[in-house]
């Protein structure tokens, strides 16, 4: 096993160990029928259900995305370094499982600030012996903490898959998501990849829509919810060469015959090529 | 068919072969809680099944076996229509009354710690807090055997060796098909307290460092240097299953007995405890060179 913590050396102000306010990841292992989550976090995400029952079927949309994105990312776009931003509680088929099933020898970096994340993923991500796994303890914001870590693991002279699924609606306008995931992208050479998922405005009803903003204002949850438009969210793309089938919603992305659950999401969804 | 399924079988109602006990608990703690959502009282309950209002507690924590006819009529009474969870129900009360394959160690096994064999048996993971001892599932022989004439001074020779035979027949769970996952995070004074001799420690931290090895297996330590470490509470195991409205069970082991917690705000502080503990201790990776360091030093 040749998987190990980078030492964090401190970021933006990631979120207390705090089990008396909702956390996004914990909300998110909740929806997806986990056990790892508290009280708080079932309430809130019961309260988000009564707005919009699909937001289940989103949680479980957004990671089949994973799942499909990585393999087409290791198998048909051969890459073996990835970069997962936003890593979230650990459960069946994470990144370095999905991708070392296709090539053994990929490379694996998870970022998240989360501390729940952050127990089980330094515990648990631990990779197969011909690849390689790390964790980072660090805030998205921070990319200059992230990209020095991770190229401790991760050679930035090939190309990389930077996956940043469901957390680029957690950060608000006024810290420029945009600049953010350009910072990355600018740090990884052509032939690398960007896969994302994003809380799109155009997919819930204008009333459903104006409820769900009004209860992240309302509610004491560590993370907002900014849902982007289609425009907002293909710009994190600017630069990219979007593969097939281009900026849709998650359960719509290469979908895989015989997928019993089907849906509508709130995540619109893309892969771009740099 | 013994509990410890070494085939890592499941029966056709998907619940994996298990010992009776676990399934009696799993069982009991589903009928209160479907008996408590219908508003129905022990005493309504015993007479539906013509029986008194103590045998229907104490059927609902475990202690005692289920008819199936009984089982029905209850779900009748609580409103629980569906065929499927009926089933379910009727299947894990069938498998209950299979023999375990500790019942043969009755005479040295108090009843609570045969109920934590059932609960282990059937997990899906296994997290463990260890202040004191090695977890009873890596302990060597000889390590065990220090520890059980520790706890049992007066016990002739044979009845020791019996005791640490069932420890070793337990730790079949770690090689079986389909094992538990197993998250043990053990503080730096299990790696330092040399039951046995310092030979005796030496060994058994050499099969820590090959346990690392497994691939369902994470251990963690949390060094001295790490201060104020969230542990103040002493060992603690969690149990959960594959179940998912199973809940986790939280089990504390004291000198004369042991407390199982399956509230979830009673578990949920475990949990936390558990979460940071996981956070405070050293990479798995880390761990494993420490260990080395200690077994050096040793």
């Amino acid at each position: 096993m040749t998987s190990d913590e980078i030492p964090a050396t401190g970021g933006a102000g990631p979120p207390e160990f705090d089990t008396s306010v909702a956390h996004q990841a914990r909300m998110y292992d909740y929806l997806l029928g986990g056990k790892d989550n508290y009280a708080v976090d079932r309430a809130q995400a019961e309260i988000g259900l009564k707005i919009y029952p699909e937001f289940a079927f989103t949680a479980r949309a957004n990671r089949a995305f994973l799942g499909r994105a990585v393999r087409f990312l290791a198998g048909q776009a051969g890459l073996r370094q990835f970069l997962d931003i936003g890593t979230g509680i650990p459960t069946a088929g994470n990144t370095h499982q999905v991708a070392q099933a296709i090539a053994p020898e990929s490379r694996v970096v998870y970022v998240d600030y989360d501390p729940v994340v952050l127990a089980h993923a330094r515990a648990l991500l631990t990779s197969t012996d011909a690849g390689a796994t790390a964790y980072i303890d660090a805030d998205l914001r921070d990319t200059g903490t992230i990209l020095e870590q991770a190229g401790r693991l991760l050679d930035f002279t090939q190309p990389v898959a930077v996956t940043l699924v469901a957390i680029l609606h957690a950060i608000p306008d006024a810290d420029d998501p945009h600049a953010i995931v350009a910072r990355v992208m600018d740090a990884v050479p052509s032939g690398s990849y960007l896969a994302l998922s994003h809380l799109g405005r155009e997919l819930l009803p204008p009333e459903t829509l104006r409820q769900a903003e009004d209860l992240v204002r309302r509610s004491a949850v560590q993370q907002q919810f900014a849902y982007r438009s289609r425009d907002e969210v293909a710009r994190f793309f600017t630069g990219l060469d979007l593969v097939e089938p281009g900026l849709v919603p998650v359960e719509d992305w290469r979908p895989e015959p015989g997928t019993a659950d089907t849906g509508k999401s709130t995540l619109w969804c893309a892969v771009g090529r740099k | 068919m013994s509990s410890e399924g070494s085939d890592g079988e499941e029966s056709d109602s998907g619940i994996p072969q298990a010992g009776g006990i676990i399934l009696r608990m799993l069982l009991g703690t589903q009928l209160r809680r479907l008996r408590e959502a219908a508003g129905v009282t022990p005493e309504r309950a015993g007479y539906e099944i013509r029986a008194s209002r103590s045998k229907i507690s104490r059927m609902e924590t475990g202690h005692v076996g289920f008819k199936a006819r009984d089982i029905t009529d209850l779900l009748i009474l609580y409103g629980a229509t569906d065929e499927q969870l009926r089933a379910r129900l009727l299947a894990m009360a069938q498998q209950a009354s299979r023999p375990d394959w500790w019942s043969q160690y009755g005479d040295i096994l108090p009843g609570w710690f045969e109920n934590y064999l059932g609960l282990e048996s059937v997990s899906s993971t296994i997290r463990t807090f260890e202040m004191q001892f090695v977890h009873g599932l890596f302990q060597t022989q000889d390590y065990a055997r220090a520890v059980t004439r520790l706890g049992h001074r007066s016990a002739p020779p044979s009845e020791i060796e019996r005791r640490v035979w069932l420890r070793m027949k337990r730790q079949e769970l770690l090689t079986r098909a389909a094992p538990p996952r197993i998250w043990s995070v053990m503080d730096e004074a299990v790696l330092r307290r040399p039951f046995g001799s310092p030979a005796v420690l030496r060994a058994q931290l050499h099969r820590l460092i090959e346990a690392t090895a497994l691939p369902h297996v994470t251990l963690q330590v949390v060094p001295f240097t790490s201060g104020g470490h969230a542990g103040a509470s002493g060992s603690f195991t969690v149990l959960r299953f594959d179940e998912p409205d199973l809940p986790d069970v939280v089990y504390i082991e004291q000198l004369t007995g042991a407390v199982y917690l399956d509230q979830r705000l009673d578990v949920e502080h475990y949990l936390e405890v558990a979460d940071q503990l996981g956070g405070e201790a050293l990479t798995p990776i880390a761990s494993r060179h420490f260990i080395e360091q200690v077994a050096k030093e040793t």
